[in-house]
């Protein structure tokens, strides 16, 4: 629930306005520079003037809320280093792998990367003592911190790094993430864990195209597809409400089991063993693909379902019962069912959601390749995990958000195309990206000591 | 938990209930196995399936002594683990460093304990939750892979290559499986064990009563390392090269055979007998898979099954408790003891009674058995549904081959009647430890049986020979 908004002084508001203007003033200047059409510039003008106004009122009552604490402890050094033990554990760590980065590297000390730099260390320090005034909602505000450190870099040190296309094409992959992981988010916040989610895309985006192909007319066939996602998501829901606590190979199995029954479907009576050949209808295409328009504004229809998607889901779940009881349901289940929340319904229909969601992403997926591929999910596996887990949803269940996960995914997706523009090969990437979750969920997502738990 | 719980070795630990579907399904695929392809029992036969299973066993064993620890340390970088031991084993044999056994040995348990000493240290002192250290372990690990060794390629050492070969039962690869399951059969009996489990079921529980948490976390994750080494080295022996990929398929299909094997992910329960049923029963899947032949779906079928499979064994363990309920007093052990008989006669049966599929496809003979997965020639349908039920006309031949397996199979049975009878005997006693007893009637069982299908005409006629007409 939203801590209720404080009264701000009139001299902050008006403080917050003209900043925001300025903001989006200089935003409108930039995209004009880049020769982007009008409509664009407009909607994100006003999109970041309501986005700024927003956090400036939501960061500063968190401020004036909170009672500011002083407590004498032994020493003042000593205060400091067991209060920022990380923080600075951090920061040398950083200053050291700069230092030897300068002097292993040719040209590497230049003013892009100390400014680089000077970035990453004010996100340690931010993120430290900053976050700490949190109450809640810490690792969103962390989330933030990164996201713009992280693209406040990458715009710095690569050329085209903030061009419209660019920002087009990261939107446009994080649709399809964020889509996919709305099962696992909505699954996690109960407890249970979705692993058939990329085993039912490439299933969808085989098993569409099969469809099509035999000849039912494409609407009819992407229906089909997601109420088949929907049946396999309560399958899997009933299965794992019978084994608790086994949901991740209970869902392994069934996904395993999915991607061998469709590709034997699909391969019966053909002789290609499992590929599919036929053709994606235009608006399928036009749904999904990178020069894709939405209502004449160019830029691909999937990131408009992709933010109703975040709307419904972040004010479904923050202000109806439905949603409510959910976070009941995950935070303690005996309890929930003293209040007579149905726990069976609303596992199931988590994962039924979640069978829906991980059906629309390989169809759209189909939108975008043109092509029927049963791997194309395979990346889904982990980077679904990854996302709910960056952005901050205890995998127990109970805590975070649909909200949370956005956050996760942008920060993937931005991450993933500064490695790229660095100019490294996908297994540098995936090397560090595993070494970078760690930290991340280190900063806001650490269990406390036995000692307290008992 | 059955009443008479300490009769049974302790290799199982508490997890009897469990192991129910395991032995089932084991028994079931073995038959069906032997009855489509006679070969798998020969010496090269089950030398291949040891060279091809032994990795998997030992990536279930590494998971399994992790996830004993408790707090869903499922670790999914096993299989990353198991790969970047393989391709830096790969990589330092080229440049000319690793050559000896003993250096390689000791590199690939070192860096498999060095790692998990990391994860154990990030779990306790960073304080993240297990799996997200693996996540991060496995995407790092995999990348890392890919830069050391891009494709495969490579040559492994060629002590090494040869173990690979597969040609007869004893050999090296099953030297280190033996000899990891005693060393974690002998671990079962330590203190230390216990205090696992204990921290495993109930961490905070194990924390007010005293047990170091933290060495005992430790000591699992090193344990867990071994065994990662260990895999890594038989998976290095199987395909006798470096492959970047083929090592992180492990981590799914390992979790699938500790699962398979009746551990519980929650932690406490797990047991290397559970878990090596648990891989052998995926390898046996694979294998009575590849003798129907179904040309290019063959990799979906198999997927298909891998799933129906898991999902179902998951199932049927809600029916133990109700089982339980009725059976008191049941012990797998006896439970194994009953059905391997059957298996033996199974076996028995195909061996010398199947002498018509045999004549249809030569080349599975005991000549080139090693093959015989692969060579099979498809079956039409009738046979596939029929053949394993049809009942062999026996010929002159057969007659007297089964006039000479009578014998062994009356044997058996008379073996088994003892077995029950002690086994009922002791339990109305007092005396609960019957281990030695069991474990040295089914020695002498396969023993015979063995010695009886390589001799059915007594100690002193040669050695039969299916193909002979």
């Amino acid at each position: 629930m939203l801590p209720p908004t404080p009264s701000l002084s009139l001299s902050a508001n008006i403080i917050g306005l003209v900043v925001g203007i300025i903001l989006t003033v200089i935003g409108v200047v930039f995209g004009f520079a880049q020769g982007t059409s009008v409509q664009f510039i407009i909607l994100s003008a006003i999109a970041t003037l309501a986005a700024f106004v927003w956090g400036w009122r939501y960061v500063l009552g968190q401020f004036v809320s909170q009672t500011p604490q002083t407590d004498e402890g032994p020493s003042e050094i000593k205060r400091v280093w067991l209060q920022f033990r990380p923080a600075l554990i951090g920061l040398v760590a950083i200053l050291l792998v700069f230092l030897v980065l300068s002097l292993a590297i040719e040209n590497f000390f230049n003013i892009w990367n100390v400014i680089s730099l000077l970035i990453l260390l004010s996100i340690v320090v931010l993120t430290r003592t900053l976050g700490r005034q949190f109450q809640e909602n810490r690792s969103a505000f962390i989330g933030v911190m990164v996201l713009s450190g992280l693209f406040s870099i990458g715009a710095m040190n690569i050329e085209g790094f903030a061009s419209t296309m660019n920002i087009k094409s990261m939107l446009l992959f994080a649709a399809f993430l964020g889509i996919a992981s709305v099962g696992q988010t909505l699954v996690a916040l109960l407890g249970g864990l979705d692993l058939s989610i990329p085993f039912i895309i490439g299933a969808a985006n085989v098993g569409l195209l099969y469809l099509i192909s035999l000849g039912v007319p494409p609407w009819l066939a992407v229906i089909l597809v997601l109420t088949i996602g929907v049946a396999l998501g309560v399958i899997n829901g009933l299965l794992s409400y019978r084994l608790q606590g086994q949901a991740l190979i209970v869902t392994l199995g069934t996904g395993f089991a999915i991607s061998g029954g469709v590709q034997i479907l699909t391969s019966i009576g053909t002789a290609y063993g499992g590929n599919v050949f036929g053709t994606v209808p235009g608006w399928l295409s036009n749904l999904a693909a990178m020069n894709g328009s939405t209502f004449g504004i160019p830029f691909p229809p999937v990131i408009a379902i992709w933010g109703v998607i975040i709307l419904i889901l972040t004010i479904g779940m923050r202000y109806t019962v439905y949603g409510r009881y959910l976070y009941a349901l995950g935070v303690n289940r005996t309890s929930a069912k003293r209040v007579m929340i149905s726990e069976l319904k609303y596992w199931v229909t988590m994962y039924a959601i979640s069978g829906f969601f991980a059906a629309l992403t390989g169809s759209l997926l189909l939108g975008w390749s043109g092509g029927g591929f049963i791997g194309v999910g395979d990346q889904y596996l982990f980077l679904t995990l990854a996302a709910v887990v960056v952005g901050g949803t205890s995998l127990l269940g109970g805590q975070g958000g649909y909200g949370f996960t956005v956050i996760g995914v942008l920060v993937l997706q931005v991450l993933s195309s500064f490695l790229i523009g660095i100019g490294l090969d996908f297994e540098w990437q995936q090397f560090i990206f595993g070494l970078l979750i760690l930290p991340m969920v280190a900063l806001y997502a650490r269990s406390p000591h036995i000692r307290t738990q008992i | 938990m059955v009443p008479d719980a300490a009769a049974a070795p302790s290799q199982g630990g508490r997890s009897y209930p469990f192991l129910l579907v395991p032995i089932s399904l084991f028994f079931l695929l073995l038959g069906l196995a032997v009855l489509r392809s006679p070969s798998l029992i020969t010496s090269a036969g089950i030398g291949s399936a040891v060279i091809v299973a032994t990795p998997l066993i030992l990536a279930t064993y590494a998971l399994m002594a992790v996830v004993i620890a408790g707090r869903g340390t499922v670790d999914l970088s096993v299989g990353p683990l198991i790969g970047f031991v393989n391709v830096t084993l790969i990589q330092l044999h080229g440049a000319g460093v690793l050559e000896s056994p003993l250096a390689v040995f000791a590199y690939a348990i070192a860096v498999g304990a060095a790692y998990q000493l990391l994860f154990a240290l990030i779990v306790i002192y960073v304080r993240v939750q297990p799996i997200i250290v693996s996540l991060s372990g496995y995407l790092a690990l995999s990348g890392l892979n890919l830069v050391i060794l891009p494709r495969p390629g490579g040559v492994a050492p060629q002590w090494m290559a040869d173990w690979g070969l597969g040609t007869s039962i004893f050999s090296p690869v099953l030297l280190i499986l033996v000899l990891a399951s005693l060393g974690w059969m002998l671990f079962t009996q330590t203190a230390f064990f216990t205090h696992l489990r204990l921290m495993g079921s109930d961490e905070r529980a194990a924390y007010t009563s005293g047990v170091p948490i933290f060495v005992v976390r430790i000591g699992a994750h090193l344990i867990s390392g071994c065994f990662a080494g260990l895999a890594a080295i038989a998976f290095t022996a199987l395909i006798s090269s470096g492959d970047p990929s083929q090592g992180t398929t492990y981590t799914l299909i390992a979790v699938t055979a500790l699962v398979l094997g009746g551990a519980s992910l929650a932690g406490g329960r797990g047991g290397v007998f559970g878990s090596f049923l648990g891989a052998i029963n995926l390898y046996l899947i694979t294998f009575v898979l590849a003798t129907f032949n179904f040309g290019a779906v063959q990799s979906f079928v198999t997927n298909l099954a891998y799933g129906t499979i898991l999902v179902v064994s998951l199932l049927l363990t809600l029916i133990i408790p109700f089982i339980q309920r009725h059976l008191r007093n049941f012990s797998p052990l006896l439970y194994f003891v009953a059905l391997s008989v059957v298996a033996l006669s199974v076996i028995l049966h195909a061996t010398f009674d199947y002498q018509s599929q045999g004549q249809d496809q030569p080349e599975t003979g005991a000549d080139q058995p090693a093959l015989s997965s692969q060579m099979l020639t498809p079956i039409d349908r009738e046979q596939l549904y029929v053949a394993p039920l049809e009942v062999a006309a026996p010929n002159q031949q057969e007659s007297a081959m089964r006039a000479a397996a009578a014998p062994v199979i009356l044997f058996i049975l008379l073996m088994v009647v003892i077995a029950v009878f002690l086994r009922v005997a002791f339990s109305q006693s007092d005396r609960r430890n019957l281990a030695p007893v069991v474990a040295v009637v089914i020695l002498a069982l396969v023993v015979l049986g063995a010695y009886m299908m390589r001799h059915p005409g007594g100690p002193n006629a040669p050695p039969v020979n299916v193909e002979a007409e």
